[in-house]
């Protein structure tokens, strides 16, 4: 059986958005900078709904801001 | 630590002091021999005072923690800048505190080990009914495993913020 693991490039999109801060992104997508931090730590995958809100906020599709690796779960 | 993290921290500590000072009253009025340990009156009495208690501690508690966290954010604001206006701190507070989708998961799934908890009791205090044992004693056990079952719900929610939902 395969897992998948969520990625994500939010540090990297806040960077180019004039560094733009965990706080920021939290009040653009109506979220706590708690869950923000824990999405960007890919310690929390969001719910749809907020992952489209934080592309949306960066201006690009959703896969540019999360990426999905399969793993392989017998570790 | 977060709003969050703080607020959750509070929870386990005033659980564990109604626990404890429950504990504490209870086995001090049957030590004195103030009450009997058969005493079934004195024990829902006692429980009801402790849930009424606990449910204005925490009310009170939440208030002045409330309090504490917004005064302590808007110094550490002042502090940053000198300028800062009244409406950009009561933004910072409002965002600081507010609740969002990763909270109410995390709720959720606290909640889940805590109705385990408070169920196990129950079904241990039937247990011990059916074995003869004392309706004081199911009946303490019901009053802790229920309050255990609050205090695991801080815990499970402080290692859920700590550690993340994924």
């Amino acid at each position: 059986m395969k897992g998948i693991k969520i990625t994500n490039n939010i540090r990297k999109l806040r960077f180019f958005n004039n560094e733009m801060t965990q706080q920021q992104l939290a009040e653009k997508v109506g979220a706590s900078r708690q869950t923000i931090v824990a999405v960007e730590a890919e310690k929390y995958t969001p719910s749809l709904e907020l992952a489209f809100k934080i592309a949306q906020v960066f201006n690009v599709e959703i896969g540019e801001v999360f990426m999905c690796e399969i793993q392989d779960s017998k570790k | 630590m977060s709003y969050q993290e703080k607020r959750t921290l509070f929870t386990i500590i005033s659980g564990l002091f109604i626990l404890v000072s429950y504990g504490l009253y209870t086995y001090g009025r049957i030590q004195s021999g103030l009450n009997a340990f058969e005493d079934l009156k004195f024990w829902t009495n006692s429980m009801l005072m402790f849930i009424g208690l606990g449910i204005v501690i925490t009310i009170i508690g939440q208030i002045v923690f409330h309090i504490l966290i917004a005064i302590s954010i808007a110094i550490k604001e002042k502090m940053k800048d000198q300028s800062t206006s009244e409406a950009h701190i009561e933004k910072t507070i409002q965002s600081e505190m507010v609740s969002d989708e990763m909270d109410k998961l995390i709720e959720m799934k606290s909640i889940q080990i805590s109705f385990f908890f408070a169920g196990m009791g129950f079904v241990a205090g039937l247990i011990l009914m059916a074995f003869d044992y004392s309706v004081v004693i199911m009946l303490n056990l019901l009053f802790v495993s229920f309050s255990l079952g609050s205090i695991l719900e801080g815990i499970a929610q402080f290692v859920y913020y700590r550690k993340g939902l994924r």
